[in-house]
């Protein structure tokens, strides 16, 4: 299996982490300005992406909240290039992966990211903000390398 | 014999190009919430939308938009006539805790969503049958209006009596 991408939204629907473990998009990162105009598109589609996975998974959830009842939750969604993985927490806390097809639910990943990592170093942070604007809180060593390790050793 | 995992179907929805409503019937009660024709109507454009989206945030996409960006220096992604690696896909699966929703879209832009039970099983099969006979019942009907609701009473009887079969496997 591999995982593309993995992104944090709160409750006020801001992206406050996200992360690519692609290679071509880590190659491609460091050297905008060379592509020229198509640099500059590049980087800005990384931008707009937590956005429209935002959208894409808001709309989804309150659909399937809608047909299949409150306690129904929204999992995941393929394509025939991707999956999406969702998980929520009863904070309103959305943890979004983007893995490739193949992959088996994701949700108890997703679940142990949040109670492992999530708790234990962002909420459990003394110096960490109660809202995370702008990602505040969340970029801390502890917590990214931690995820890094835990998402490579799933690799 | 071959036994069949059992699945149970719980509706179709058939959306038009544009992202309206042309058909959606419910086959088992108690699957899904009873929602007004009003709410499908706002459901079948939300996921209209939706499934616009899902198909552009394909994450392996930078990688072949640069490689196009660079050779034909077309900035953008606007896919030119001579460089078309392979069709965007969006949504084709929805898992959540109660259901499972299959999305089968045309080629034309018509797409089919059918609404089962969680249960991994033969859904595609299901589908293609579905879409043999809108192509028999509705296309063919001389009387159907393109891009309209769905009325033919064939194509009703026809898919009641095979969904029927399914459901009490």
């Amino acid at each position: 299996m591999v995982v593309y991408s993995f992104y944090i939204f709160d409750r006020h629907t801001e992206c406050i982490y996200s992360k690519t473990w692609l290679p071509s998009f880590s190659s491609a990162d460091p050297s905008p300005p060379a592509g020229g105009g198509g640099g500059t598109t590049l980087r800005a589609s990384t931008a707009d992406d937590a956005k429209l996975i935002f959208g894409t998974v808001f709309s989804l959830r309150n659909m399937v909240r809608k047909l299949g009842g409150d306690n129904d939750a929204f999992v995941s969604y393929r394509t025939a290039h991707y999956k999406l993985h969702f998980y929520e927490t009863a904070s309103s806390l959305r943890l979004v992966m983007l893995t490739d097809t193949a992959t088996l639910s994701m949700r108890n990943v997703l679940h142990q990211i949040y109670i492992n990592l999530w708790v234990e170093y962002v909420v459990k942070n003394p110096l960490s903000p109660v809202e995370h604007k702008g990602g505040a809180g969340v970029r801390n060593e502890m917590f990214e390398m931690g995820l890094d390790q835990f998402v490579r050793g799933l690799m | 014999m071959f036994v069949f995992p059992h699945v149970t179907v719980f509706a179709l929805i058939i959306i038009n190009k544009a992202g309206g409503l042309i058909y959606n019937r419910t086959f088992h009660e108690g699957g899904l919430n009873k929602i007004s024709t009003n709410d499908y109507l706002v459901l079948a454009g939300t996921f209209h939308g939706v499934h616009a989206i899902t198909a552009r945030l394909n994450p392996l996409r930078p990688a072949s938009t640069a490689k196009r960006s660079s050779t034909s220096s077309v900035t953008g992604g606007g896919s030119g006539p001579l460089t078309r690696p392979e069709l965007p896909s969006g949504l084709e699966v929805l898992e959540t805790e109660n259901f499972r929703m299959q999305c089968f879209a045309t080629l034309t832009g018509t797409k089919f969503l059918l609404f089962t039970d969680t249960t991994q099983a033969n859904v595609d099969l299901t589908m293609r049958r579905v879409y043999e006979m809108y192509t028999d019942y509705v296309m063919k009907n001389p009387f159907y209006q393109l891009e309209m609701p769905v009325r033919c009473d064939m194509f009703d009887r026809k898919l009641g009596s095979y969904i029927r079969e399914i459901n009490n496997r």
